[in-house]
């Protein structure tokens, strides 16, 4: 996972279900700040679940955050901060990790806040991409990547692989 | 004189195609305003039929989807897959777009997506059935399997649900292959269907429109092989990990 080089950093405050897919290049343009994307199912299936084609055919709307690799950590905390508010309401999923999970990454956490920097990205942010320079790092058998400081855990968000900020 | 015929011929000709032209439209005007066409409806339920009636098969396909910048400019994204499938509960997709290769497997009893190249995976427990556990990938996980709905045995009624209107629009060719092509109207997306003429009405092409974003961005996959044949042995359905990968958590959606 470190071996890949990550040009950019964009910080995703909003569920970014087909990014994957998608296929956003992390050499993409900096307009790509708020993207909505085609829905690719007709419908959804006939569950309960789905209130008959209304639920089904909410938008997925995708919110990125660029910045660019010389100003990574910098700008990555900025965005992350003043987003951070949406992220964790939204990501309330993403902390509501397993019961292991959690305690894992509170013992991430707690190991962490010593060392945590200041203006570092809002715990449980989801971003797409990991700032320039992380080495992995393994705690309590989890791996996670310490990138100057802070830690991120990976995890696929849909098809995604994101890494959620410890 | 005889130019002066001959310009007075090409105007005739060019009204004609004209008037020919402006009465396939008041048809298809007329059709959309009578719901759906029964001729739409037939050929989409025969299809669907067919495809549930598939035990087993596989699809290679193209895939283009459209997102829409803040700034209203569209870009547009290719990947291609293919898709395995063993009813009635076994499911491979493999997708290769511009940067990642992803490995979806089902095998009955839990689903796993790999991402070879970076060495990780998540698996995790689902239901029984493919229908089920698209389902459940869906809800649950926010993963959607792209065309999805045609999987489903019910894909007729998934598809049909909050139809408002569809025709028949008329012949094409897609892939090299002679097709039906139909096109139906939903509250918040328009859709097409390209159908294969003749014995295995099978989907060649599916394009969605989706009305409600700006610039209507779509997505359209085309299906550039059907195998209804296929050779599936042990590995098809079973993930082994590689050499060194590890797994990770589904965030919950």
């Amino acid at each position: 996972m470190t071996s890949i080089p990550r040009a950019k950093a964009f910080v995703l405050t909003i569920a970014l279900p087909l990014l994957y897919l998608a296929g956003v290049s992390p050499d993409a343009p900096a307009s790509l700040t708020l993207v909505s994307e085609a829905r690719a199912v007709v419908g959804a299936p006939l569950t309960p679940v789905s209130a008959a084609g209304v639920a089904r055919r909410t938008t997925r709307r995708v919110v990125v955050a660029e910045s660019s690799a010389t100003q990574a950590s910098a700008a990555t905390t900025a965005t992350a901060q003043q987003q951070a508010a949406t992220a964790q309401q939204q990501s309330a999923t993403a902390q509501q990790q397993s019961a292991t999970a959690q305690q894992q990454s509170a013992t991430a956490q707690q190991q962490a806040a010593a060392t945590r920097p200041a203006g570092a990205p809002a715990v449980g942010a989801v971003v797409a991409t990991l700032p320039a320079g992380c080495k992995p790092e393994t705690r309590s058998g989890v791996e996670y990547q310490n990138c100057g400081g802070v830690l991120y855990r990976a995890a696929f968000q849909g098809n995604n692989l994101v890494y959620v900020v410890q | 004189m005889k130019s002066t015929v001959h310009r007075h011929l090409l105007a005739a000709l060019s009204q004609c195609f004209a008037i020919a032209a402006l009465t396939t439209l008041a048809a298809a005007a007329h059709a959309q305003s009578a719901g759906v066409a029964p001729e739409a409806k037939q050929i989409l339920k025969a299809s669907t039929d067919f495809l549930a009636s598939q035990q087993r098969f596989t699809a290679d396909t193209r895939n283009t989807l459209e997102i829409v910048l803040k700034t209203g400019q569209k870009i547009e994204f290719n990947s291609t897959g293919r898709q395995s499938i063993q009813r009635p509960n076994k499911l491979r997709a493999e997708r290769t777009g511009d940067l990642v290769d992803q490995v979806f497997i089902y095998d009955g009893k839990s689903l796993t997506l790999s991402n070879p190249q970076e060495k990780i995976y998540a698996q995790v427990a689902a239901p029984g059935t493919l229908e089920d556990m698209l389902d459940f990938a869906r809800t649950k996980l926010d993963i959607v399997a792209p065309a999805g709905d045609l999987v489903y045995k019910n894909a007729y009624e998934i598809l049909m649900d909050g139809v408002t209107e569809g025709i028949v629009v008329g012949k094409a060719v897609i892939e090299g292959v002679l097709c039906d092509h139909l096109a139906f109207r939903a509250p918040q997306l328009d859709w097409q269907i390209w159908i294969q003429q003749g014995a295995q009405p099978l989907p060649r092409k599916l394009v969605i429109t989706t009305l409600d974003l700006p610039n209507a961005p779509q997505f359209a996959i085309t299906v550039t092989k059907w195998n209804l044949q296929p050779t599936f042995d042990a590995k098809t359905f079973t993930f082994t990990p590689q050499a060194g990968a590890k797994q990770i958590d589904f965030l919950p959606r």
